[in-house]
């Protein structure tokens, strides 16, 4: 096009927009998560394939969004915070991704250890309990561009208070999975499935460690 | 005489055209921060541009040129008028082809710091090095470091002064109206003293030094006070975003002020070459100011007229929805700096181009952490451009020069 606009091209797309982007896609992630584990967890599970493919689809695309905001933030930036922070904090919410895919991946190499019946209960309550502080992300982050847009301490609180609940939720995973290994060494199973079970309840747990780590990083955003 | 008439035509031409550019590029890239921040529409943004820089042309435009910009090249070189009539068609040639490959390429270049270089070109093929002004040409150089961080330094303070005082406030609504009367009249009192300090009607008035300020003071307190009264009714108490809804209405006072100095300002470089140039003709003779009839300015203002809403309104749309970034307490602090750092500089003699000050406010805000991404890298390009718009202007007016004297 034929114009002069030095003006407008000091300005580009925010980093925050990426950010928002990739945080959808973990979420919608999250909704195939669950519906994989619940098939898995059903004595008739058909689709779980189906599923895993498509967290990995998802996940590639979030992939894609990661890239493209890493690619299009020049060292000469001015962003209300530090390019270094906005990175690492997309490493923590990508972080979250990448333990849902790996949950489902190591479902996939034990297909035939069900959850033992008397587990089935605490390893629902562990799976929902990781599924909140995914869904906070979202929120967390239109939360916190509304902060940087306007300063107010009342919109500080807010993102705060998000912050605080995805500790709290990462508490609440964590004695989930506490309850599940000990329950787990007083059943009358093999070793290889305590084994994988173990691993199982561990790694659906990191999921809510990156969430918090997520909730962290944003911390570190908001300080003045 | 034929040869007379035939250069006064292609002034005509090229003095349209500039005027055209300036519409097109600079008065867009001025009122950007309006539409970006949604003050107003980029249908109504056209209209107040339109509007308000005819007037400030006709009106307030300088109706004395100096014949080569601000004494940086000296009135020896006047002695010949042939010489000083294809001198002036050559700068303002030069400045077009300038300013015409900027476009075509958009590089950020200024058509202020165009026309200036061309007429610097001009003098040193027709006077050599001797009769170039160099403390006036630094000054100039100074003018452009300084008009950005100047600008920047203000629009930071400001940002910080509306994020300190009101934005961080748990009710940002009334803490905007309490203060709306110091903004208000910060504004009302820049507009007025730049009324009187620089503008014919002004000095008509005669109003100078301390009264001019202590004039411009009250009548800022007067407007201040009274806005706050409009702005009480005219913004309910269930905004949800109290505080810029408020800015947004004094924005739309800054962006008027704005077009109306790019019109004042702008119209009368686009115009002195071919002011120059009609004199001339005219008379047969030049001095060292030439006085620009006011039809010439007229001309220059629909010509910027015809820019704007030929091309300006594709300029704006792209820039409208490329800075939605900026709301209206940051476009504020831009247009207030844009507009502070023009008379600031205009006072000082210096030519300051509106886009250059502008682009120094965005800096400014986004240093106060006010946007969430600025591209600092294009600034540097910016500054680039910048630098070399002068001596390119130069050295093109200086080689049209020579073919034109070979063949008139």
């Amino acid at each position: 096009m034929l114009m002069r606009i030095p003006f407008s091209d000091m300005f580009m797309t925010s980093p925050f927009e990426g950010i928002q982007e990739h945080a959808e896609k973990v979420k919608e992630c999250s909704w195939v998560f669950q519906q994989a584990i619940e098939c898995h967890f059903s004595p008739r599970c058909t689709t779980f394939e189906e599923f895993r493919d498509e967290v990995a689809r998802l996940e590639s695309e979030a992939d894609a969004i990661k890239r493209r905001i890493r690619g299009h933030i020049p060292k000469r930036t001015m962003t209300p915070v530090s390019t270094f922070l906005i990175f690492r904090y997309l490493k923590q919410q990508d972080g979250v991704l990448d333990a849902v895919e790996d949950t489902l991946d190591w479902i996939s190499y034990r297909r035939k250890t069900k959850i033992p019946e008397a587990l089935e209960k605490d390893f629902a309550l562990l799976v929902n309990a990781v599924i909140d502080p995914i869904e906070k992300l979202t929120s967390m982050v239109s939360e916190a561009r509304q902060y940087f847009k306007s300063y107010s301490e009342k919109q500080r609180v807010v993102v705060k208070n998000i912050i605080h609940e995805l500790h709290r939720q990462e508490r609440e995973v964590d004695k989930f999975e506490y309850d599940i290994k000990k329950k787990l060494f007083n059943l009358d199973i093999d070793a290889v499935s305590i084994m994988y079970l173990v691993r199982l309840a561990e790694i659906i747990g990191s999921i809510a460690d990156h969430a918090q780590n997520a909730g962290d990083m944003m911390r570190a955003m908001l300080s003045k | 005489m034929p040869q007379e008439l035939f250069v006064l035509i292609f002034g005509y031409i090229f003095g349209f055209y500039m005027a055209w550019n300036i519409g097109a590029n600079d008065v867009a890239n001025s009122m950007a921060p309006v539409v970006g921040a949604k003050a107003v529409t980029i249908r109504q943004a056209v209209f107040i541009a339109v509007i308000l820089n005819v007037v400030g042309a006709v009106f307030i435009g300088s109706h004395v040129t100096n014949t080569i910009r601000k004494g940086i090249v000296s009135t020896d070189i006047l002695g010949d008028p042939h010489l000083v009539l294809i001198g002036a068609l050559s700068a303002i040639l030069a400045a077009s082809l300038w300013v015409n490959l900027a476009t075509w390429k958009s590089l950020p270049v200024s058509t202020t710091h165009s026309i200036v270089g061309a007429m610097i070109g001009f003098g040193i093929v027709a006077g050599g090095f001797s009769v170039i002004n160099w403390v006036k040409l630094g000054a100039v150089v100074m003018s452009w470091i300084i008009s950005p961080l100047f600008s920047l330094a203000i629009s930071f303070f400001l940002f910080k002064i509306i994020l300190r005082l009101i934005l961080s406030k748990k009710n940002t609504l009334i803490w905007a109206l309490k203060l709306s009367p110091f903004f208000i009249g910060s504004t009302v009192f820049i507009v007025v003293l730049s009324f009187l300090f620089k503008t014919p009607l002004g000095k008509n008035l005669s109003v100078q030094g301390p009264v001019a300020l202590i004039l411009a003071f009250i009548i800022a307190l007067i407007v201040g006070f009274a806005g706050m009264k409009v702005l009480k009714r005219l913004v309910k108490e269930s905004t949800p975003n109290g505080a810029e809804e408020i800015f947004r209405f004094i924005q739309i006072g800054t962006a008027c002020y704005v077009a109306l100095a790019q019109g004042a300002n702008d119209v009368a470089n686009a115009i002195g070459p071919l002011a120059v140039i009609y004199f001339l003709v005219k008379t047969g003779t030049v001095g060292a100011t030439v006085p620009v009839p006011v039809f010439l300015l007229l001309f220059g203002g629909v010509g910027i007229a015809c820019g704007i809403s030929m091309a300006g309104h594709r300029v704006m749309d792209t820039m409208g929805k490329k800075i939605t970034a900026l709301s209206n307490t940051r476009g504020f602090a831009v247009n207030f700096a844009t507009a502070t750092t023009v008379l600031v500089a205009s006072k000082m003699g210096l030519p300051v181009s509106t886009t250059h000050a502008a682009v120094g406010g965005v800096m400014g805000i986004g240093l106060a952490r006010g946007v969430e991404a600025v591209n600092l890298s294009i600034v540097y390009r910016i500054m680039l451009y910048w630098v070399l718009t002068v001596p390119v202007a130069a050295v093109t007016s200086m080689v049209i020069f020579k073919i034109l004297l070979f063949i008139l």
